[in-house]
């Protein structure tokens, strides 16, 4: 992805928190927002 | 948490996390994606563009179309709300008499913890519809180690019985009658029978669909070029049979997660298929297993070679040695490791399975096992000669002779 691009990452599953988190660090100039239904973000 | 051992915010990513790393998160539910137009549109309306879209929509616990299942009373675990509405329950109604339904692992670190954090002595039967408890992990010789340990801490296990209906009175759960005629009381039904992929949007989308959720290649990209997909709402691939599988675990979630990432950042990493590694801990137990166990070996066409091998946790000579037993699987004609799994007194032992996993996933065989050496110490391992898996490699060598 390229400066300034917009990624969304859909749900609080196991697979959504750790995409967005390494997501940002190899992509720091990438837009990363993250949308739940859920409260919380389940870590087990 | 279920038992009250731990805090709800303690189990939790605290959105902070996020924030802090400069992550936006948007509490809210996305209920239509234009594909064509990189766009998600949320319940109240907001509307967001994309220029790539991860799917991690997880899944829901199954829950059987039987009669009762509507129930007060009957409850089932996957996220953190589950999990509230069990621990609250549990504290306001006080149940005395509890019916699991399904032996898998939540089953039995669910109903362990209860057994040991009730102020009073409660009822506690597992009903499986299979021969066995961990009928996925374990293989019968296994999983009857698992039964005794669950029968001697007071548990009643019931294989082989299938649900009929549960039974209310009042619209409260009042017993769970079984096929074979039989009615089990109970103020509390916890059903743990599996999981099903949460893919409403993709099919909405038009994402092309496999048996066990949402197609995706080896790099987690799915029919559609700007959305990737991963965790439990994809269907994955076995690592040995390279069948799709479910694989609804966390651990394969998480990786799929860092690889959907690593992908759009430009790396061409593919996921190499699940073994399905896992485990639970209930009581003074641990079981844990990965690959294929025999009996699933032989449904996948494997002529199967085993062997058995106990051991302990620390060298003999030293206080609080504790026993462990390991099972390992080889393909005959391959002589390649294709399963292992281990019940233990210790969660140290039971660690072992993940050797176990890496070995399986290095191609070793049976010869390349007889040489495995491990760390040892007196205080972390068995003696180097009780080193299980070279042992178990040599009993299976021993029995491709005879």
């Amino acid at each position: 992805m390229q400066k300034g691009e917009k990624l969304i990452i859909v749900g609080c599953s196991g697979a959504g928190g750790p995409c967005a988190m390494l997501a940002k660090k190899l992509m720091p100039e990438v837009d990363v927002t993250v949308i739940r239904k859920e409260q919380y973000f389940i870590v087990r | 948490m279920v038992a009250g051992l731990a805090a709800e915010n303690a189990i939790v990513v605290p959105d902070q996390n996020l924030k802090n790393a400069g992550i936006e998160v948007i509490g809210g539910e996305v209920v239509r994606v234009d594909a064509s137009g990189r766009k998600v549109t949320l319940a109240d309306g907001q509307a967001l563009a994309y220029d790539k879209l991860f799917l991690a929509t997880g899944a829901s616990p199954l829950v059987p179309p039987i009669e009762g299942k509507e129930l007060e009373g009957v409850l089932t675990l996957r996220g953190l709300p589950d999990a509230c509405r069990i621990r609250d329950y549990f504290s306001e109604k006080k149940p005395e008499k509890i019916v699991f339904i399904g032996a898998g692992f939540i089953t039995l670190e669910v109903a362990s913890l209860m057994a040991m954090t009730a102020k009073e002595k409660m009822d506690i039967t597992i009903v499986e519809l299979l021969d066995r408890p961990l009928p996925l992990m374990l293989d019968m010789d296994m999983a009857a180690l698992v039964k005794a340990h669950l029968e001697e801490k007071g548990i009643k296990v019931m294989t082989g019985e299938k649900v009929e209906k549960i039974v209310g009175k009042a619209g409260i759960v009042s017993a769970v009658a079984l096929a074979s005629g039989q009615e089990l009381p109970a103020d509390m039904v916890f059903m743990n029978i599996g999981t099903r992929p949460n893919v409403d949007l993709a099919k909405e989308i038009g994402l092309e669909m496999g048996r066990f959720g949402i197609k995706v290649n080896a790099y987690q990209e799915t029919s559609d070029p700007h959305i990737l997909a991963g965790g439990d709402c994809v269907e994955k691939f076995h690592l040995i049979t390279g069948k799709p599988v479910p694989g609804q675990l966390r651990g394969p979630a998480v990786i799929q997660g860092r690889l959907a990432a690593k992908r759009l950042a430009g790396y061409a990493i593919p996921f190499p298929g699940v073994l399905n590694a896992g485990g639970c801990q209930f009581f003074e137990r641990v079981a844990t297993s990965t690959g294929l166990t025999e009996e699933e070996a032989a449904k996948e066409g494997f002529e199967t070679v085993s062997a058995t091998v106990d051991s302990r946790s620390k060298h003999g000579m030293i206080p609080g040695v504790q026993p462990w037993r390991i099972k390992l699987v080889f393909d005959k004609r391959s002589q390649k490791l294709i399963g292992g799994q281990i019940v233990a007194h210790a969660v140290a032992s039971a660690k072992a399975i993940d050797t176990v996993n890496a070995l399986i996933w290095g191609g070793k065989t049976i010869s390349d096992l007889t040489t495995h050496m491990c760390a040892c110490n007196p205080d972390i391992s068995s003696e180097p000669s009780l080193e299980p898996i070279s042992i178990a490699a040599e009993l299976a060598l021993q029995k491709l002779r005879s």
